[in-house]
């Protein structure tokens, strides 16, 4: 037993050797349904944990019982815990966290959208995944349901907004098809004038049922299916992905892989900021600061096309390893580059944080309290600007992060500046990154062999700290060693209550510039 | 202020005066079906069934190969034991119509070892490429000028198509020099741009905008998905499928995600600009 499993056998109150040692840095407790509250109140108090995901499996044809599985991220022990309980099909209920801890609140929801399985003391048990037009009943993640499934749409089409009353209060709705070229959504805004009261947010329009997809296609073709969870975040997912087989085949990851992994996760990295840092230029109308951003990602994207031969990194990350060795007339290529954006990337901000036009506009906008970020379990870069210091590069080091010095940049102020800022600072901290790794590669193949086939009846946890935030693949194999599930936890799933808590009091104006300061995927949100 | 203006001054004209014709690394794969022995290799490799074979009757096999579903991965290219796949640099890849995007050949097939032999390259089905850009032009002549307004619709993309289409705009592509411009709503529209395996949950959202643009509206697909439903498949619990299992399109520009250029280069076949090229065109056997 490792000291871990001791001291959280001894924090949660559980017999010894309930705690299992599932992966390195992975542990598991079975848990009788009627424990998860206790039990998810020790995690959190006792351990520091914070919630990851949340999610339900079909297992009824293995063990006669749907289960219902929190994975929580303990950053002090450098340590996943995951709670899984069994759940009786006769009666499909769990008893629901979301009132303590609202990071539950759409997983919660989302279980009974697609299983079935309902959260009892739910404080808002009401669809989040499904639209309206879906009829009650069809629940797609069951393993009874197949996924070509053509199931016809219940009539009408309204959906029970939050009414508004009062005089000169009246609702702005907007999406799924929005103005500029980006992904759909609805969102509705009650407002008093300019001011924003409440926001909803309305999401599901990109569902294209990815986790049932998984299910679907052989686990190596997986792998391109991950790319596609959220087009901005390739590396990302594909490596979650990949971590989570590799852990569950027992593949050994050969140094040089790792190396270049973090160069591939960092390049993505900087070329999101990097678009993002235009995009509130662009919001704001300082164009000649979205034009320098734009044509920088442009070089960005162009260095990675000559370098991998893919401008957005698909394609890259394999099973095992990476697919494309860095030559040593590569590696230069990418360091001119990098040298180049460097010098020009500061004098984008230096323009930026030096405009008071610009500044106006950024400070003190669609604040997010450090209280309520915390309340709402957000991660990544929405978390780092409220002052939270998570960052699974240092706190679960993921390929070659432990051997390599950086700072996780925190700002306090939890606003549209504070959001800019991180991104900022994260970009220096991913060319010191990449700096150091392109001094030293090491001397080893860039990746090793897969198995043939993936070990029956296991199940894995992959995580990668991705531009936007934590992503993380759990993966499970049936008993022929085919996928039986995936569970995807894109960070913006995580993120999108902390939107809709930041907007009200902004002026709708400042809506676009505070929604772009987050910028979540709806793709990966929806999968 | 003065910074920002000797900044401008500076940094000068970043536009690429002509931003056709670069190449790239891996463009589609083409198949060299005389050396194909239908052996299915590729077949299992792709993870999109861009490749498939048949056998339409004993000892007789077809095999094709589909840019609409492709997303370039070259997955097919290291299975290929017999070396019959290469890589293309050719990027400006659409077309009208999925039949265009595909190449197909027959072989006999040995009822013992199961091999098989190229037989000929089949003819692909529908109008072909000048027939189809006629019919396109007939319907927007006079119409749209020289001036395209588009529309952009995700009907459940990754976002990756949406990214590459942004960078469409930047001042290295500068689309608004081509007249073409991006709109805020379809009312202002001649073109829909959708990308996307068409979802359940924007199937009515995409037909009501195709529905609020005046005619004669064309339709653009963009991507693996948009053209064939790709990676996500067509006919899921949640995804219809390519746009043409909802919309009549136009245009279909294959690639996961095409590259800023291959948008722009269909956009301008949209407009009758330019003249669509299929590619693959090296996938015919060598006379003899």
């Amino acid at each position: 037993m490792t000291s871990n499993t001791a001291s959280v056998t001894a924090a949660l109150h559980v017999p010894e050797g309930a705690v299992r040692d599932h992966h390195p840095g992975e542990l598991v407790v079975d848990v009788h349904p009627d424990a998860i509250l206790d039990l998810t109140d020790r995690v959190s108090q006792q351990l520091g944990g914070r919630l990851l995901s949340l999610f339900a499996t079909d297992d009824r044809a293995r063990t006669g019982a749907f289960g219902v599985h929190q994975v929580w991220s303990l950053p002090q022990r450098q340590t996943f815990l995951r709670l899984s309980a069994s759940i009786d099909p006769a009666a499909p209920s769990f008893p629901s966290i979301a009132q303590k801890h609202p990071a539950a609140n759409w997983f919660e929801r989302e279980v009974m959208d697609f299983f079935g399985v309902r959260p009892d003391g739910h404080p808002n048990p009401t669809r989040v995944a499904l639209h309206d037009d879906w009829p009650g009943g069809a629940r797609a993640l069951r393993k009874d349901f197949p996924d070509d499934s053509q199931v016809p749409r219940e009539p009408g089409d309204r959906h029970p907004f939050r009414p508004v009353t009062g005089e000169g209060v009246f609702q702005v709705p907007v999406g799924p098809v929005h103005a500029g070229i980006i992904e759909p959504g609805h969102f509705r805004f009650g407002v008093a004038g300019e001011p924003v009261l409440y926001l909803q947010v309305r999401l599901f329009y990109v569902h294209k049922g990815i986790e049932k997809r998984f299910e679907r296609l052989p686990w190596r073709h997986g792998l391109f299916l991950a790319e596609s969870i959220s087009g901005d975040t390739a590396v990302g997912h594909a490596l979650a992905y990949a971590h989570a087989i590799e852990r569950l085949a027992n593949v050994e990851v050969p140094p040089r892989a790792q190396a270049l992994r973090v160069v591939l996760l960092e390049l993505e990295r900087i070329y999101n900021h990097t678009a993002d840092i235009g995009a509130l230029a662009t919001d704001v109308a300082f164009t000649v600061s979205a034009s320098r951003a734009q044509a920088l990602r442009e070089g960005l994207l162009r260095a990675n096309d000559r370098v991998f031969g893919t401008r957005l990194l698909r394609g890259t990350v394999a099973l095992g390893g990476v697919k494309r060795d860095l030559q040593p007339e590569d590696r230069e290529a990418l360091r001119s580059a990098l040298r180049a954006f460097e010098k020009e990337f500061d004098s984008l901000i230096a323009l930026l944080v030096d405009s008071g036009t610009f500044t106006d506009r950024v400070d003190g906008t669609g604040i997010l309290t450090n209280q309520a970020a915390r309340d709402l379990g957000i991660v990544g870069v929405a978390a780092r600007a409220s002052g939270i210091d998570a960052d699974m590069r240092r706190d679960h080091p993921h390929d070659a992060y432990e051997d390599l010095l950086f700072k996780v940049p925190v700002e306090d102020g939890g606003d549209v500046r504070a959001r800019l800022m991180v991104r900022a600072r994260e970009v220096e901290q991913s060319l010191v990154i990449l700096h150091q790794v392109l001094d030293r590669l090491p001397d080893t193949p860039c990746a090793a062999p897969v198995p043939d086939h993936l070990p029956p009846g296991a199940s894995a946890l992959g995580w990668v700290e991705a531009w936007r935030g934590p992503c993380t693949h759990w993966v499970a194999t049936d008993e022929r060693g085919e996928v039986a599930r995936v569970k995807v936890t894109d960070p913006s799933f995580l993120n999108w209550p902390g939107l809709v808590h930041a907007v009200p009091g902004n002026i709708v104006p400042d809506f676009p510039v505070i929604n772009k300061s987050f910028n979540l995927s709806y793709s990966g949100n929806d999968r | 202020m003065i910074g920002l203006i000797l900044k401008s001054i500076r940094t000068g004209a970043l536009t690429e005066a002509n931003p056709f014709g670069r190449h790239a690394a891996f463009g589609f794969p083409v198949m060299d079906f005389s050396r194909c022995t239908a052996c299915g290799e590729c077949v299992r490799a792709c993870p999109t069934g861009a490749i498939h074979a048949t056998q339409p009757s004993p000892g007789r096999g077809i095999v094709s190969l589909s840019y609409a579903a492709c997303i370039q991965c070259r997955a097919c290219v290291a299975a290929c034991p017999e070396q019959a796949i290469s890589v293309s640099p050719e990027i400006e890849v659409c077309a009208h119509s999925r039949e265009q995007l595909s190449r197909s050949a027959s072989f006999d097939v040995d009822p013992v070892t199961g091999m098989g032999t190229f037989r000929q390259i089949e003819p692909g089905a529908g109008p072909g490429l000048a027939d189809a850009a006629a019919t396109l032009k007939a319907r927007i002549h006079g119409r749209l000028g020289r001036s395209l307004q588009v529309r952009q619709v995700d009907a459940g993309s990754c976002n990756g198509c949406e990214l590459e289409i942004a960078a469409t705009t930047n001042p290295v592509y500068d689309l608004e020099r081509f007249g073409i411009h991006f709109v805020a709503s379809p009312r202002h529209a001649d073109a829909l741009l959708v990308t996307g395996p068409v979802t359940r949950n924007m199937e009515i959202a995409l037909r009501r905008t195709y529905e609020a643009t005046p005619e004669p509206r064309v339709v653009v697909a963009v991507g693996a998905c948009g053209c064939s439903g790709g990676i996500f498949g067509e006919g899921t619990y949640a995804a219809i499928g390519g746009v043409d299992r909802v919309l009549p399109v136009d245009v279909y520009i294959p690639g996961c995600p095409p590259r800023p250029q291959a948008i722009l280069n269909g956009l301008l076949v949209a407009m009758g600009v330019r003249e669509a090229r299929a590619g693959g065109e090296s996938a015919a056997p060598p006379p003899g």
